[in-house]
Parts: structure tokens; C-alpha cells; sequence
């Protein structure tokens, strides 16, 4: 063996390397026996951040009449501050009704600034099958307490990624991260140029009309455009929103994003009109697109499942519990329906935060909405409120923070 | 109550190294992680079509099917399938070196091609370089030897077939690259892998330096096909398979006691009895919240004064999914290093503030994995490390974007000034992780994931040489990256499979 030549490192150099031990251990030793901290201020930002829950109560609602909605003051019951957010992100508000225990995700209203007040404001919309919403809207009073989730999504002005003019295409109750965006510009939290096209049937249901228009007063990279269906008014845009509409409101020979959050028949008519536009993929964002509809309408799903009711075997943790699960509705519905706390989100196939392992059977996830991981398709993994039963199904669900 | 042989409370790589260990030893085992999917550090999160790879740069330790490293062999043990690709070259660096002259380098893996090229970029260098990694070997099998054996290496073994690892043992880096005389500019190029293990090279073991850079260079170094989460999950279902548990979104809240000895783990889904527990968190953690304080020995409230909280490096990565390929936007290494300086002194202490901080590393995966991201797409990132917790301790909720953009910002500048590469134009997909990400996602303290500083008294020969005195807490077994092996992602497979080993051992012993 060939000898290394270490210069001035020498034998000698070997009776301190077994020695080693006795160096760390006199260090040890003449260290004091003090008691532990576990707490670091990075860890406790963290956390302020992103709690497992908030506990909130309703402290005031604000009844948009004209429009079919509510707004809901959310103040912090431990009286701290909420979970900072950037504009246009959602809570996921847990919810129980009978024995069902459910979630919905509702983009924050507000400026981010409420936060240090300990509040955040959402506005729910009434809606002809919105089985929670019209539950919500009933329910819901001052002094009712909800469990919420930290601020999620991804939907918000990213300088790096978005161009420095936004066009907001927004509908209903869509207007809502573009209130709360229009908020943070007024509130110089965010700094771009947002100029809302928001579609509603009339002058009179326009949600949020007296706020948008007092943000635009003050607020000159704020712009708002009311394109009305039903009603032809001086000062307002008739019609959808096309593509022409857009090209009318959007800067010329530079660079824009286009923002979508509307409800589903307004997304599958704007994307055809996005389309035509010949954007970068990178300039359209669009909301969450929630849970599919029809799902036996999707390109691969197998026919003969629509109708079916199969039966769900949940595993979580030691437990086990046996139910029916609808071929028409996502997984998630069926474990929901069976008073599990299973966690939940986004209901929209991304956030992947109710990711569950298929144990045995079979499901299907509509291209459109699979948010999965590579590897997780590969190992049998599902996020179940994409994925649809098309056999009977044993699924292992993890635990819920929202308990 | 459930009854498990073994509980493991972390998914990380040394939770899931652990758990494999124990239930190929026959024992049932229960994982716990405290988010809803494996893997710690090792995972992946996806926005729009991208689906990026949060934190490994190159695995070493690979190698290939015919000359297989360390964890090559661990995962085929594990009976673990993974989907390879080679990265081709070690890195390129576009710095300054020491003497001021700007230096713009490309090295190449396998010894000899390294050993040639530096003698291209510093004539003469040829001798002492050679003489290098004659050295690196002989040390890293010499550590792999002792480490072999957790109870202790035979030291006439040691003198016998590794006697410059103790000769060199308890010297820095920069002491042993003096006295074997390498050229300055050729120990500046040999510099450049310290940001891997979180210390200057004045503080580095260069027995800590010689396990991965001889691994990185030797065998050359490989990443997964479908990111580090293909691994994490692999080894999930791996344990399934041998009739392990793991539950998800379910957090440890305090390990239980029976006399002095751990006996199971209170978790947010219910208790859970055990006859050893394996927890991959940092002991700091462990002992500060997760048990009676009259349950800790002694000894591990010195240990845990001694380091002083003093840990490694403090995360901060941007990932960037591009709608242009790597070709399109003129990027050619899978990874550059850039950095104001190459003096590693110099530039850990630059590395103390956004303001002050030159240093990044940049990828491109798409170099050494086709399928990275979609056809027509590319996928990058850029990573640095804070060395204090200042800019990020007391910083407003209203100015963490502000920050966290203003560090990128600089990456950005950066690249396109040094590199000549301009990635503005094209960003599809942006995420910006902190120190407070870090700190979120692994619950590591401050966001650091490289664990205690290794460095000096605590360097990674210390420990290893010490394993009997420092798991003192009957049932309870730290493991992670402030364990024996460091930091990086092959030394916490190694951290969880030897202590998991020893664990085993103990218990067959009736002294667990």
C-alpha cells in the first residue's frame, strides 16, 4: 500500500485521533445541564404561518342582497393574529351538517391587513346545487364558530411569473380574490396593474359593486368593468366576456396575464376565448376549478359505472369503517358523508392534501383535475376528491388536523 | 391500544432507512409522518404541469448497476427499485479564485478525468491532486470499515489498512490540503463542495470532506427519474410489503415512559405502544417538548449545551418551471456554482444576511434527466444558505414576500451577469422556500436541515466513534441528520440504517 505523505502530519497525529472521543467528551462534560428549548423564533414564524387550524367565530355578516350573498366577518377566538395571506388565496372552512363533516374552500374578501386584526372576511354565494353554501347561508349567524384552515392556493400576483398588467375575468362570487387583490393594491402590499372584468346579470346583482368602485376612486392601478348579460346600461359592458372584450380593456403591444375565477360554465366559455387570444400558457391562470360534474362525460371514463353504488372501506389509523360510495361522486363525498375527518382542500384534484393510498379497487381521475404526483399514480395513490369509485374500494386515508 | 416491535416517528431518509432496517429484521413496524406524504426533505410538490424536486441537488453514492455506492446497494438490500440517471459532470463554478483572477471551471466526474482536467486549469497540479484521492479512498473505506461495526473498529485493523485516516483524522481540510501541498488554486476548485456540508474549510473535517467528495467523483454522483419523492414512497410501499404501517397526518405529540424507558409514542390519531421507537427529529426538539424533563439524562442536556443551538444551514431555494428548454435558453451544466469568492472562510460569512449573501447554486435538471419536465419545458433552481437566523427571526408577515423576492431577485441578476443566462422571460411556474419553509414542512429548527454544525469537537469521526455513550435514552433512538452521519441525504440512509442496526442489536441483548 502506498504511503501518503501528509507533511507535517505525523504519527503522533494517531494518538490524538484515538483520543477523539476524550476531546468531544471533555467538552460534554464542562457544558452546563441546562434545561431544553424546543422553541426557535423561525419555527414559531412558521407556525404563525401555517397553523394546523384557526379557530374563528362569526363576529358580523354582511347581507349582499341584490346579489344572493353573505359576507362573513371571521375574527380569531384565541383573540391572536390570523394567518397572514396573499390576495387571492382560500380558506378551507370545515363544516358539520347532520353527521356529514365536509369542507369547502372560499377565497379570502379582504386585505391581507385584517389579519393583524385578527380577522379575514369570506362571502359565499347562494347557489341552486350548492348543497354547503345553502346550509352556510342558513346557519351561519354572529357568534357561530368555525374551524378553518391556514391560507391556501397558489392563485395570487407572482412578479417573477405574471406579467405587470393583470385582466381579472371574474364571475359571481368569483369577484372575491380580485376584491381582496384590489384590496392589497390599494393597501401597497402588492404592486401591479389589475383591471377586472367582472361578469353579472344586472346592474342590481352586482356584488361588491360600492367597494370596487371606492378601491378604483383612490386607486389608479385598479380598474373595474362591469360586463352585464341581461341589461344594457350606459357605463357598462353588455354581453360575455369575449376575447374582443379582453383585447379592448388590455394594454397594448406588451405583455398581460389573463385571471379566471367564475363559476364552471363561465370557465369552459372564457377558455375558449382565451384560447383564441394566443397567449403564452404562462400568462393564464385560472381559480381552483372544483369538483367535476358529469363526471361519466369525461374522455376515458368507463360507461358502464354511472349509476353505480359501490361499497368504501376507509382505513385511517387503527380504525375501519365500511360505507356506500356513489360512481357519480368524488371519494371524498362518500367519506364525508360517513362523518370521517379526512383531510381536504382545495376539492379540485391539486393541493393534493386528502392523498390516500387504494389499498385494493379501482377509481377513475379525470385528466383535468389529476394533480398528482408522478410516483403516487405509479404506487396506487389517489387524491380522492378528483378520483371517482369504479369498483368497490378499500382506501387508507390520512389523519385530519381540523379535530 | 396498538402494539408495535418498532414505532418510527419521522418519514425523512433516515425515518424510512430505519423502518426498512427493522422490518426486514422481522419486526412490526409503524411509521408515523407528521404531513401527508413521506420522504422529509426527499419529496416533491407540483404547481401547474411541473412537478419539481425541492432539495436534491445529486445523490452520491449511486454509482452504476456494475460499480455500485453506498446507497445503490442499501436500496437493492431494501429490495427498493429506483429509476437512476447519472449526472455527468460534478459542477461547474464561476467565482474568483483566491489570488482575485476570475475563474470559470467545469469539472468532470471519475477521478481521472478529474485529475486531468484540473491539471488543465492549474498546471503542475497533477502529483498532489493524485496523491489526493489516493488519500480519499483509503480514508473513506477506512470510515466505512469503522462504521460497519457501531460497538467500535478494531484500531489495529485501522493501522494496519487505513493508517492515514488516522493520521489525517482530526485535521480540517484546509490543514491537509497544506501539507500535502496542492496548489492554491487547485484547493479553491476542491473548495467547492464544502456549501454541501454547511462548514468552511477551516472548520471541515477532512475525514466528513473525503465521505462525500470521493463518493461525488469516484462513482459519480445520480438523481431519480420522478424526483426524490419516487424514492420516499418507493420505500412506503416497500414497508407495506413486509407488513409494516405507516399513518399520515399524524404528528408525536410525547414519547411514553415506563421507568426510564421509552415505551410507545402519544400521537394526534391515538396512542401507540412500542418496544423501540426511532424518532427523526432533532434531539433539541425531542427534549424540549416531546418528553419529561426528568426523563432526559444528564448527559444529553451537556451534549445539547455544548452545540449551543448552533446549526448548519438555514434553506433557501427558488425553483422555477420554464417554458423554454435548457438548449433554447443556452444552459448547458446540470449545476453552477456561484459565488462572490472561492475563499470558503470569506464566504460563509457573506452568507449571513440577503444583503450580504453572493452565493447560489444553480440547477438545471433537465441536464442530466430528459424527463424533468414536459417536452418543450425546462426546470431550475437556485439554492442558498443562511448561516445566522437574523433576516428571518423577526421579519413582519407583510415584508416575508418582499424578502424572499429580493433574495431572488439576486439569484436572477446573478445568473444572467456571470453565466450570461436570462430566465426572466420565461417563467411558467415560481415557488420561493425560506428558512421558514424549511422550518414548516421538516420541523427542523430554524429551517436549517443540515442538523448541529459539524465542526471540531462534534465533527462526524467524534460521533461515530461514540455511539455507545450518546443514545442514552433507553427505547429512544434520534436519527437524522444531526446524528452520526451529517447532513445529506446518503449519510441519513446510513444515519437510520446504523442506528437502527445498533437499536436491534441492544434489544437483542436485553440492554436496548
Amino acid at each position: 500500500m502506498m504511503k501518503v505523505q501528509v507533511g507535517k502530519i505525523g504519527i503522533l497525529d494517531m494518538l490524538r485521533f484515538k483520543n477523539l472521543p476524550l476531546r468531544r467528551e471533555k467538552v460534554i462534560r464542562n457544558a452546563p445541564a441546562a434545561e431544553i428549548s424546543a422553541h426557535f423564533k423561525i419555527n414559531d414564524n412558521a407556525a404563525a404561518l401555517h397553523p394546523d387550524f384557526q379557530e374563528m367565530v362569526i363576529s358580523d355578516i354582511i347581507d349582499h342582497e341584490g346579489a344572493g350573498a353573505k359576507s362573513y366577518i371571521l375574527s380569531r377566538k384565541d383573540g391572536q393574529n390570523a394567518a397572514w395571506f396573499r390576495a387571492g388565496q382560500y380558506l378551507s372552512v370545515s363544516m358539520q351538517f347532520g353527521d356529514s363533516r365536509i369542507t369547502r374552500p372560499y377565497s379570502i374578501s379582504c386585505s391581507p391587513l385584517w389579519t393583524k386584526d385578527g380577522k379575514y372576511a369570506i362571502t359565499i354565494r347562494k347557489n341552486p346545487n350548492g348543497f354547503a353554501a345553502d346550509k352556510a347561508l342558513h346557519s351561519w349567524k354572529v357568534g357561530t364558530t368555525l374551524k378553518v384552515s391556514d391560507p391556501q392556493g397558489s392563485f395570487y400576483y407572482d412578479k417573477f411569473r405574471d406579467a405587470p398588467h393583470v385582466i381579472a375575468l371574474a364571475g359571481g362570487s368569483g369577484i372575491t380574490p380580485f376584491l381582496s387583490m384590489a384590496y392589497a393594491i390599494r393597501d401597497g402590499l402588492e404592486d401591479f396593474d389589475l383591471t377586472i372584468l367582472f361578469g353579472s346579470r344586472d346592474e342590481d346583482s352586482i356584488l361588491f359593486k360600492k367597494e370596487l368602485d371606492d378601491i378604483a376612486a383612490v386607486c389608479p392601478k385598479v380598474k373595474v368593468v362591469h360586463v352585464l348579460s341581461e341589461q344594457k346600461k350606459k357605463g357598462y359592458e353588455n354581453g360575455f366576456i369575449t376575447a374582443k372584450l379582453i383585447q379592448k380593456y388590455a394594454p397594448e403591444n406588451e405583455p398581460y396575464s389573463v385571471f379566471l375565477c367564475g363559476p364552471e360554465a363561465m370557465y369552459r366559455f372564457a377558455a375558449k376565448e382565451i384560447d383564441t387570444l394566443g397567449l403564452e400558457r404562462k400568462y393564464v391562470r385560472r381559480e381552483l376549478l372544483g369538483v367535476t360534474k358529469q363526471v361519466w362525460e369525461q374522455p376515458g371514463y368507463p360507461a358502464e359505472c354511472k349509476g353505480q353504488t359501490f361499497r368504501l372501506t376507509v382505513r385511517q389509523a387503527d380504525r375501519e369503517t365500511v360505507c356506500d360510495a356513489s360512481a357519480d361522486e368524488p371519494i371524498l363525498v362518500a367519506i364525508e358523508r360517513a362523518g370521517i375527518a379526512a383531510p381536504s382542500r382545495c376539492r379540485s384534484g391539486e393541493c393534493g392534501w386528502c392523498r390516500s393510498k387504494l389499498i385494493s379497487g379501482s377509481a377513475f381521475t379525470p385528466e383535468e383535475t389529476d394533480g398528482r404526483r408522478f410516483a403516487d399514480k405509479e404506487h396506487g395513490y389517489l387524491h380522492p376528491c378528483a378520483a371517482f369509485p369504479t369498483s368497490d374500494i378499500v382506501l387508507e386515508v390520512p389523519g385530519s388536523y381540523m379535530e | 391500544m396498538p402494539k408495535y416491535d418498532v414505532v418510527v416517528v419521522g418519514s425523512g431518509c433516515a425515518g424510512l432507512a430505519a423502518s426498512l432496517e427493522c422490518a426486514l429484521a422481522g419486526k412490526k413496524v409503524l411509521l408515523i409522518e407528521q404531513h401527508n406524504i413521506p420522504g422529509g426533505c426527499a419529496t416533491s410538490f407540483r404547481r401547474g404541469r411541473f412537478e419539481f424536486e425541492p432539495s436534491l441537488h445529486e445523490m452520491c453514492g449511486v454509482g452504476t448497476p456494475e460499480n455500485p455506492g453506498s446507497v445503490r446497494r442499501q436500496m437493492e438490500r431494501y429490495g427498493v427499485k429506483i429509476d437512476w440517471c447519472p449526472v455527468e459532470d460534478c459542477f461547474r463554478i464561476i467565482s474568483k479564485f483566491s489570488d482575485g483572477s476570475p475563474m470559470d471551471v467545469t469539472m468532470p466526474a471519475g477521478v481521472d478525468n478529474f485529475i486531468n482536467k484540473m491539471e488543465e486549469y492549474v498546471p503542475g497540479s497533477r502529483p498532489s491532486v493524485t496523491e489526493l484521492f489516493e488519500l480519499l479512498d483509503e480514508v473513506d473505506k477506512g470510515i466505512n470499515y469503522a462504521g460497519k461495526d457501531p460497538n467500535g473498529a478494531d484500531v489495529k485493523v485501522l493501522i494496519q489498512n487505513y493508517p492515514n485516516l488516522l493520521r489525517v483524522g482530526i485535521y480540517n481540510c484546509k490543514a491537509v490540503f497544506d501539507a500535502m501541498h496542492i496548489p492554491q488554486k487547485a484547493q479553491d476548485i476542491l473548495y467547492t463542495y464544502w456549501s454541501y456540508l454547511g462548514v468552511d474549510m477551516e472548520k471541515l473535517s477532512f475525514v466528513h470532506y473525503c465521505c462525500m467528495v470521493n463518493n461525488y467523483i469516484r462513482l459519480g454522483a445520480a438523481i431519480p427519474t420522478h424526483t426524490s419523492h419516487e424514492i420516499s414512497v418507493a420505500m412506503v410501499e416497500r414497508l407495506r410489503e413486509l407488513g409494516g404501517d405507516a399513518w399520515f397526518n399524524c404528528r408525536a405529540k410525547r414519547f411514553l415512559f415506563r421507568g426510564n424507558r421509552c415505551c410507545g409514542v402519544e400521537t394526534t390519531m391515538g396512542t401507540v405502544e412500542a418496544e423501540l421507537v426511532f424518532a427523526n427529529i432533532n434531539p433539541d426538539i425531542i427534549y424540549g417538548k416531546m418528553m419529561p424533563s426528568d426523563r432526559i439524562p444528564l448527559r444529553e442536556k451537556k451534549l445539547s449545551a455544548a452545540r449551543n443551538r448552533q446549526f448548519g444551514a438555514r434553506m433557501f431555494t427558488a425553483y422555477f418551471g420554464l417554458n423554454k428548454t435548457a438548449e433554447e435558453l443556452g444552459i448547458h451544466d446540470y449545476s453552477i456554482f456561484l459565488s462572490g469568492t472561492c475563499d470558503s472562510v470569506k464566504e460563509y460569512k457573506s452568507m449571513e444576511r440577503v444583503d450580504t449573501n453572493e452565493f447560489s447554486i444553480f440547477l438545471c435538471y433537465n441536464i442530466a434527466n430528459p424527463q424533468a419536465s414536459p417536452e418543450g419545458t425546462s426546470m431550475v433552481s437556485f439554492t442558498t444558505m443562511f448561516h445566522t437566523t437574523e433576516d428571518w427571526d423577526d421579519l413582519p408577515m407583510e415584508q416575508y414576500v418582499a424578502l424572499k423576492e429580493k433574495m431572488t431577485d439576486k439569484f436572477l441578476d446573478t445568473l444572467k451577469e456571470k453565466a450570461g443566462i436570462d430566465i426572466r422571460p420565461y417563467i411558467e411556474e415560481v415557488s420561493i422556500a425560506s428558512p421558514w419553509t424549511f422550518a414548516r414542512y421538516l420541523g427542523v429548527p430554524e429551517g436549517s436541515v443540515y442538523g448541529y454544525l459539524t465542526q471540531d469537537w462534534d465533527d462526524i469521526i467524534s460521533r461515530s466513534m461514540m455511539i455507545d455513550k450518546d443514545y442514552a435514552v433507553p427505547g429512544l433512538y434520534p436519527i437524522g441528520t444531526s446524528g452520526i452521519r451529517g447532513d445529506g441525504y446518503s449519510s441519513a440512509y446510513q444515519c437510520g440504517s446504523l442506528i437502527a442496526e445498533t437499536a436491534l442489536q441492544r434489544l437483542a441483548g436485553g440492554n436496548a
